[in-house]
C-alpha cells in the first residue's frame, strides 16, 4: 500500500450518558422506553422557579472516569451557561462545564488492528483534553407539517470526553471508540449503548500535507450515533476535503451533519453563522469543591485497564494473545478466569482456554443475541447465570492435568458440570469415568494382551525399531480396561515389557 | 466602548422581532445606558472576580428518583400538544 | 370592631386568635370587605380566591379548637407577590407572557407558610418579571400609592407595600433583586427586608437575576418582619445556593448604646431630597441620642453598583428569561410557521418593552466581542463592592442611609426615561451584589409621602438590623398613621 501525501488530522468529542439512576440536575427518574414526557418534573420542563441541584452519582461517575483515563482531578469545577435557542431545549440554556471541568487531561490506549486476528495490532495513546459534565436535550420527532418534543431525555446526565487531534485514521477513531467503551462499561461509569443512543460523536477532521506541521482547516461533523458511523464519515470527509484540495479549492470551517442512510455528509452552517452562546458562570450553581478523599475513595474502585491486564496475561501467565484479547474485552469474564486461575495456579493457559472456548461459547448459546455494537466474538454474556463457579472449572482442569481423566472426558465432564454446577470430582465418581492408572492390575492386562498371539507380528516390528507398530497394541489395552486406562501409562509399561 | 452595539443582532440572538420605531426607541436608550457604564471601562479593578460561593459534596443531591409531574400535568400547561408530546411547527435540521 | 381588623398587626392578631378572642375566619372575612371595597383604587391583588382563603381560615379556626395549632403565624394572611409559585394558582409575573399560567407546584416559602399554618392570601401586582421601580411594568393593571393615589407604590414587590399600607393584609412577601422589596416599603411606609443571599431558598421563585434575588418579609411593624422571616427562612435542599442548618446561625442582637452605625461619607450632598436628607439625619441624631456610636465610613467603589448591577442583572435576565419561548407553556404566537418565527413573535408579543430592554442589554453584555469589557469586568467591580463592604462592616455593625433619594414619584412621571429610573435605586443596589442584609424602616415623612432609612449588615446580621430599628420603631410609631384611603 502506497502512502497517500495526505494526513488525517481528527479529534473527537463524544457524548456518554452517564449510569445513574435521577437526571444530572433534578431528581426525576430516566430509562429507555418510557411514555413521552412521563420522565419530567418541574425542573426537567424549565418551569419558572425552578432551579437545578447536581447529582452527587453524576459528578462521582464523572470523576471515576478521569481516574480510568489517568486524568487530573482538579480541586474545583463548575458549570456555565451555554445559551441557545431549540425546541428540545426547555431553558434555552445547557448547563455544561466550560472553564471548569470535571476532569483535566488524560488518556486512552488503543490497539489498531494487527495483520490477522491472532497477532497484535500496534498500540497508540490518544491524549484526552478534557471531560466535562452537562445535561443531554429532549428529543424531536417530525410528523407532516409539525413536530413533537419529548423531554425524557432532557437532564440527562452527559459527560462530554473531548479528546487532542491525536487521531489519523478513521481506523484509529473507530479503534478509540472501542477501547473507551470497554473502559466506561468496565469502570460501570455508562452502558454505551448506542442503540437507545447512550453515545454520541462529533467528529473533527482536517487534512494537510504529510510533513507539514500546521493543522488544515477542520469541519465538525455533529452526532455521529453508530462506531461504523464515525467510520463512514470520517472516511468520507477526508476524502471530500482531499479532492477539494487537490482541485485547488480551500476547505471552509464548517458545522455539518451526516446521513447514514445515503452514507453522505451535508453542511449545517458555516462560520458566519456560527452561534454567539454568551457563556457565563450559572449562577444557580456554586463553585463545586472535590475532596481529596473522594478521589482516593473513587480510586479504590478504578478497575485494571484492559491493555495493561492484556499486557499481564501475556508476559505474566503465558497466555497466548488471541485469548487474552477475548478475556480483556469483557471484564467479568477477565476476573472470573482469575479466580480460576487464583485456585489452580499450575495451568493458567489451560484454564484461559476453557473459559475463552468452551465457557464463552456456551454462555453466548444460553444467552439471547449479543449487543448490537459489540463485536460478535466479544459478545456480553451473562456470568450472573453461569453454574460453573471459578474453583470448579479449576477443578477440572487440574484433574485433567493429572491424568485422573482425559481431555475428551475433560469435555464431557465440562458439558455436565455447566448444566448442573456440580464438581467436576462428583461427576467423574457418579458416571465411572476415573481413568484406571492402577500399574499393578494394568501391568497383568499387558502381559495378558502381549502374550496372545494376534499381537505377535506387531511386537516383532516394534522390536525391529517401527515405533509405530505399538499402538496397535494400545486398543486391545484400552478395550479391556473399558476406556478408563491412562494412555500415558499405558505406553510407558508397554514400552518396560517389550524391552 | 458602546461601539459595534447592533440592534438587528441582538433582536436576533434575543428572539426579540422588532418594530422600527423600538429598534430606534432601544437604541438610543441603550446607548445612554451604556454611556454611562463608561465608569465600569475606567474604575480600578482587581485582576480577577471572587468565588462568589463554593460547596461541597455533601451539598450534592443523592440520586434517588423524586415524583414526576405526569404527562397530563405537562400537555395541560403546554401550548399545544398531540400523543403526549409537546407539538411545535416543523423543525427543519439545526435551525438557527 | 371588625372595622379596625386590618389595622392590627400580625402580633396582635395572633395574640387574639390565641386569646380566642378573634377567629381566622372572622378576620379574613373583614379583609376581603377591605379588599372588595379598596382593591380598584390600589390594584394591588391581581388574583385572589375568597373561597380558597375563607376555607383555609375555617382550616386553621378547626385546627386551633383541637389544640393543634401549627405555630404564631397559624390562621394569619400573607399576601403573595406574583412571582412565588403557589401550586393551582396563577404565576404570571404581572407578565403577558404567564398570564395563563397556573402553577402545579409550590414554593418552598409557601411549603414553609403552609407547615406554620399561615393563610396563602392572593397574588401581588409587581413590575414584569421583577423589572422596575414602579410597578407601572406590570402588563396586568396599575397599582397606586395608597398615600397618594396619584403616585407609584415603588417596585417591582409594588403590590406587596401597597397591599400592607392599605391594610389589605397584615404580611406580604416580596421579592427583591435591586432593591424591589426596600424601595416600595419606602415609598408605602411599611417595613421590607432583604435577607442575606442564601438565607430564604429561591426554589418557586421566579428568577430575576439569580444572584442577587432573595425573597423577603413585608409588613407594618418589625416585630412582624422578624415573625415572618422565621418562618420563611429554613434550609432547602432544592437550592443549591441557600444555606444549609448550620450555616445560617444569625448574629446576635446588640444593645443600641453599644451600636456602631457607619455613615458613608457624603451620602446625603448627591442627589438626596431635601426632606429625605432630613428624615435620615433625625434618625442618625435619635440613635447618637441613645447613645449608638455615628462613625463615617468609605465606600469607594459605591458610584461603579449600579453600572456593575445592571449588567449583571440583565446579563442573567436574559439567559432565565430565555425559557419563555411559547413552547412548553406560556403564550404562543398564533402567527408563526416555523420554531424560529413562533418563539420569536412569542416573545415579541409575550414580553413588555423594559424587560424587552433589559434582555437586549444583557444579550448584549454577554456577546462575543463584549462579555470582556462588561460582563467580566462587572464580575471585578462586584467583588470590590462586596470587599469594601465586608471591610466598612468590620468597622461597624450597620451601615445607615436613606432607602431612596426622594420619596414617590407621580404615576408616569419617569416610566420614559429608564436611566432616571435605575438611579432609584443606587443605596439598595449595593446589598444585592454584596449578598447583605438590608433594611427599609419607615422614619417620616416628605410632605405627605413616607421616608424611609436604610441598614444595611454583614452576612446574618438580621437580628441585629431588626433590634436597632425596633428602638427607632418604638420612639417612631408610624405604624399607627393610616394611609388616607
Amino acid at each position: 500500500m502506497s502512502e497517500s501525501p495526505w494526513e488525517i488530522v481528527i479529534g473527537l468529542e463524544v457524548h456518554v450518558q452517564l449510569r445513574t439512576r435521577t437526571k444530572v440536575f433534578a431528581s426525576a427518574p430516566w430509562g429507555f422506553g418510557e411514555e413521552p414526557n412521563e420522565q419530567v418534573d418541574p425542573v426537567v420542563l424549565g418551569l419558572p422557579g425552578t432551579l437545578p441541584v447536581v447529582n452527587r452519582v453524576a459528578v462521582e461517575q464523572a470523576i471515576l472516569f478521569g481516574l480510568v483515563v489517568e486524568a487530573t482531578i482538579p480541586e474545583r469545577c463548575a458549570w456555565d451557561r451555554k445559551n441557545y435557542f431549540y425546541p428540545d431545549n426547555p431553558k434555552n440554556y445547557q448547563l455544561t462545564q466550560k472553564d471548569f471541568p470535571v476532569t483535566l487531561g488524560g488518556q486512552v490506549e488503543i490497539e489498531l488492528p494487527g495483520p490477522s486476528r491472532n497477532v497484535m495490532g500496534e498500540h497508540k495513546m490518544i491524549r484526552l483534553h478534557h471531560a466535562h459534565l452537562e445535561e443531554d436535550v429532549g428529543k424531536l420527532s417530525h410528523s407532516g407539517s409539525g413536530s413533537l418534543v419529548d423531554y425524557n431525555r432532557a437532564g440527562v446526565p452527559l459527560l462530554e470526553i473531548v479528546t487532542e487531534p491525536d487521531l489519523r485514521s478513521a481506523a484509529e477513531a473507530a479503534a478509540f471508540l472501542n477501547a473507551l467503551v470497554t473502559m466506561l462499561t468496565q469502570a460501570g461509569v455508562a452502558d454505551c449503548d448506542m442503540e437507545k443512543g447512550q453515545l454520541r460523536c462529533d467528529a473533527n477532521v482536517s487534512v494537510r500535507r504529510r510533513g507539514d506541521t500546521q493543522l488544515g482547516t477542520r469541519t465538525e461533523t455533529k452526532n455521529l450515533n453508530s462506531i461504523s458511523g464515525v467510520r463512514d464519515c470520517i472516511q468520507y470527509e477526508a476524502a471530500r476535503q482531499i479532492r477539494e484540495l487537490e482541485e485547488g479549492r480551500k476547505i471552509t470551517q464548517e458545522t455539518r451533519g451526516w446521513n447514514a442512510v445515503n452514507a453522505r455528509g451535508y453542511v449545517l452552517r458555516d462560520k458566519e453563522d456560527a452561534h454567539d452562546y454568551r457563556y457565563f458562570p450559572d449562577p444557580d450553581i456554586p463553585t463545586l469543591k472535590i475532596a481529596r478523599a473522594t478521589v482516593e475513595r473513587l480510586q479504590k474502585l478504578v478497575p485494571e485497564r484492559p491493555f495493561h491486564r492484556q499486557r499481564r496475561y501475556m508476559e505474566k501467565l503465558g497466555l497466548p494473545y488471541t485469548v487474552t484479547s477475548v478475556l480483556i474485552a469483557d471484564k467479568a469474564l477477565a476476573d472470573w478466569f482469575e479466580a480460576a486461575a487464583a485456585a489452580y495456579p499450575q495451568n493458567p493457559s489451560g484454564i484461559a482456554n476453557w473459559v475463552a472456548n468452551d465457557l464463552l461459547r456456551d454462555l453466548s448459546a444460553a444467552t439471547s443475541a449479543p449487543d448490537a455494537f459489540s463485536e460478535p466474538s466479544v459478545a456480553k454474556v451473562s456470568l450472573v447465570d453461569c453454574r460453573i463457579k471459578p474453583a470448579q472449572l479449576a477443578g477440572l482442569v487440574k484433574i485433567t492435568d493429572e491424568g485422573v481423566i482425559s481431555k475428551q472426558q475433560a469435555k464431557e465432564v465440562f458439558a455436565e458440570m455447566f448444566r448442573t454446577g456440580q464438581d467436576a470430582g462428583e461427576i467423574v465418581n457418579a458416571k465411572g469415568l476415573r481413568q484406571n492408572s492402577d500399574a499393578g492390575e494394568l501391568e497383568k492386562i499387558i502381559q495378558e494382551v502381549i502374550a496372545d498371539p494376534a499381537v505377535a507380528k506387531s511386537i516383532a516390528e516394534y522390536r525391529a525399531g517401527n515405533e509405530k507398530a505399538i499402538n496397535a497394541l494400545k486398543g486391545p489395552i484400552m478395550k479391556r480396561t473399558q476406556g478408563k486406562a491412562n494412555p500415558a501409562m499405558i505406553d510407558q509399561l508397554l514400552r518396560k515389557h517389550l524391552g | 466602548m458602546a461601539k459595534g452595539f447592533d440592534i438587528d443582532h441582538l433582536a436576533k440572538l434575543a428572539r426579540l422581532q422588532l418594530s422600527a420605531e423600538e429598534k430606534a426607541l432601544y437604541s438610543n436608550q441603550l446607548s445612554q445606558v451604556l454611556t454611562y457604564f463608561e465608569t465600569l471601562a475606567r474604575a480600578d479593578l482587581p485582576p480577577a472576580a471572587n468565588v462568589a460561593q463554593v460547596i461541597e459534596e455533601s451539598a450534592l443531591r443523592a440520586d434517588i428518583p423524586g415524583q414526576s409531574l405526569g404527562v397530563e400535568a405537562v400537555t395541560k400547561i403546554a401550548p399545544a400538544s398531540r400523543d403526549g408530546q409537546i407539538s411545535v411547527p416543523r423543525v427543519v435540521d439545526d435551525e438557527s | 370592631m371588625s372595622d379596625a381588623l386590618h389595622l392590627l398587626s400580625a402580633t396582635e392578631i395572633a395574640q387574639r386568635l390565641h386569646a380566642g378572642t378573634l377567629t381566622s375566619r372572622a378576620l379574613v372575612e373583614a379583609l376581603l370587605i377591605r379588599y372588595r371595597n379598596l382593591n380598584s383604587k390600589v390594584g394591588a391583588f391581581t388574583y385572589l380566591s375568597e373561597s380558597d382563603v375563607i376555607a383555609q381560615a375555617e382550616a386553621s379556626d378547626e385546627r386551633r379548637k383541637q389544640g393543634k395549632t401549627l405555630s404564631s403565624l397559624d390562621g394569619i394572611p400573607v399576601a403573595i407577590k406574583d412571582n412565588i409559585a403557589v401550586k393551582g394558582q396563577p404565576l404570571t409575573c404581572s407578565s403577558k407572557m404567564l398570564a395563563k399560567l397556573i402553577s402545579p407546584y409550590d414554593a418552598h416559602v409557601i411549603e414553609a407558610l403552609r407547615a406554620a399554618g399561615a393563610i396563602i392570601y392572593g397574588r401581588l401586582n409587581m413590575d414584569e418579571f421583577a423589572m422596575g421601580s414602579s410597578t407601572e411594568n406590570s402588563a396586568l393593571q396599575k397599582t397606586y400609592n395608597p398615600w397618594d393615589l396619584a403616585r407609584i407604590p415603588g417596585g417591582s414587590s409594588g403590590g406587596s407595600a401597597a397591599a400592607l399600607a392599605a391594610g389589605f393584609v397584615p404580611l406580604a412577601l416580596g421579592s427583591d433583586t435591586g432593591g424591589s422589596i426596600r424601595q416600595p416599603a419606602s415609598h408605602c411606609g411599611v417595613v421590607g427586608l432583604k435577607p442575606t443571599y442564601g438565607l430564604i431558598s429561591r426554589y418557586g421563585l421566579v428568577a430575576f437575576a439569580s444572584s442577587l434575588d432573595q425573597i423577603g418579609p413585608m409588613a407594618r411593624s418589625i416585630d412582624d418582619c422578624e415573625l415572618l422571616l422565621n418562618a420563611l427562612a429554613s434550609p432547602d435542599a432544592r437550592d443549591m445556593t441557600c444555606f444549609d442548618q448550620g450555616q445560617r446561625t444569625l448574629l446576635p442582637p446588640v444593645a443600641v448604646n453599644q451600636l456602631r452605625i457607619g455613615i458613608p461619607r457624603g451620602i446625603l450632598d448627591k442627589g438626596v431630597g431635601q426632606e429625605v436628607a432630613a428624615a435620615t439625619r433625625a434618625a442618625i441624631d435619635f440613635y447618637r441620642a441613645q447613645g449608638a456610636t455615628i462613625v463615617e465610613v468609605d465606600l469607594p467603589s459605591s458610584d461603579l453598583a449600579v453600572p456593575t448591577y445592571y449588567v449583571v442583572a440583565t446579563a442573567e435576565a436574559s439567559s432565565n428569561l430565555a425559557r419563555y419561548d411559547g413552547v412548553r407553556y406560556g403564550h404562543r404566537s398564533s402567527q408563526a410557521t416555523t420554531p424560529v418565527e413562533m418563539m420569536t413573535l412569542s416573545r415579541s408579543e409575550g414580553f413588555g418593552p423594559e424587560v424587552k430592554r433589559r434582555i437586549l442589554l444583557g444579550t448584549f453584555v454577554l456577546s462575543a466581542g463584549y462579555a470582556d469589557a462588561y460582563y467580566v469586568r462587572a464580575l471585578r467591580a462586584r467583588s470590590k463592592i462586596l470587599s469594601e463592604h465586608l471591610a466598612a462592616l468590620e468597622k461597624v455593625d450597620m451601615i445607615l442611609t436613606p432607602t431612596v433619594p426622594t420619596p414617590a414619584f407621580k404615576a408616569g412621571e419617569k416610566i420614559s426615561d429608564p436611566l432616571q429610573l435605575y438611579l432609584e435605586d443606587i443605596f439598595t443596589i449595593p446589598a444585592n451584589l454584596a449578598g447583605l442584609p438590608a433594611l427599609s424602616v419607615p422614619c417620616g415623612k416628605s410632605q405627605h409621602l413616607p421616608v424611609g432609612f436604610h441598614l444595611v449588615g454583614a452576612p446574618l446580621s438580621e437580628k441585629k438590623l431588626l433590634a436597632a430599628s425596633r428602638v427607632f420603631e418604638a420612639s417612631h410609631p408610624y405604624r399607627h398613621q393610616q394611609a388616607p384611603l
